[in-house]
């Protein structure tokens, strides 16, 4: 698995995840559409999640609670925008005022790469960051460090081949 | 400047990026409070603010780590359902088999 935080967006930090999965596409499309499975693997281990009602459709709503194994109850509410059997699925997440401080809204982009019996798992986060001021400020900053590293390690390969061939 | 603080120069010396650039972004970042600029001498070195940005850096780590977590259960969940499906699929080509023996001795 990577993670990667995307160095060209300044303004709506993005987040991109990878992973890839030794099963067929069509099974990870139900396995990630179908609430009933959804609330299987949701969270990883120690989660449980009482609720995962999803109306599979543009404008149709995703409600979820997830439960930590400390007990701890998380409502997380999304509205799905755009959905295209078996290869990509697109949801907002929607502000929930309950928590202190709430989390930044984000869309979230899942595409389905068919590899054989094999199927990469894709996911594009872009943060909303206007409203939430003050943290995507800082996540921008996390953007920079990133883009840091990486232009160091293309500088670094730079100077190596320049040794190399001096 | 997690290492000392820095001047616009010294910040953008190991990129390919122009001073002017550099400057526009720590703008935002010093806007945010993430950095803070001295006063002392005409080249005004950046100070990290590393307080803010701690917040920032575990709020992504718990995120990239739900998903971690989520992906590493969503692949056991395949493969248990995959394990399933040729499960059921051999007692399917079994009772087949079965069937057509019924079928065989029917037809004697």
């Amino acid at each position: 698995m990577t993670a990667i935080i995307d160095v060209s967006a300044v303004d709506r930090p993005v987040i991109v995840i990878t992973r890839d999965f030794d099963a067929p596409r069509e099974l990870v499309w139900k396995a990630i559409t179908d609430p009933k499975q959804v609330a299987v693997w949701y969270g990883g281990p120690g989660f449980t999640n009482p609720v995962c009602e999803m109306d599979l459709r543009p404008g149709g709503t995703w409600h979820h609670v997830m439960q930590a194994p400390n007990g701890a109850r998380y409502t997380i509410n999304s509205v799905f925008e755009e959905i295209v059997e078996p290869e990509l699925l697109v949801w907002r997440t929607i502000k929930d005022p309950n928590r202190n401080p709430p989390p930044p809204t984000s869309v979230n982009t899942v595409t389905l790469e068919a590899h054989g019996q094999q199927t990469r798992w894709k996911l594009v986060t872009l943060f909303d960051s206007i409203a939430d001021r003050d943290l995507s400020a800082k996540m921008g900053f996390g953007q920079m460090i990133s883009m840091g590293t990486d232009r160091m390690a293309a500088h670094l390969e730079t100077l190596q081949g320049v040794q190399d061939h001096g | 400047m997690a290492t000392g603080d820095a001047t616009v120069k010294e910040l953008a010396e190991p990129y390919d990026m122009s001073v002017a650039a550099v400057s526009k972004h720590l703008k935002v970042l010093e806007a945010a409070g993430l950095i803070s600029q001295g006063r002392q001498s005409q080249w005004r070195p950046r100070h990290l603010e590393a307080g803010p940005l701690r917040e920032v850096f575990e709020w992504l780590e718990d995120y990239r780590r739900f998903w971690d977590r989520s992906l590493d259960s969503l692949a056991e969940h395949l493969r248990v359902l995959q394990l399933q499906n040729t499960g059921k699929k051999r007692d399917r080509s079994k009772r087949t088999r079965h069937a057509s023996i019924i079928k065989e001795g029917n037809k004697e």
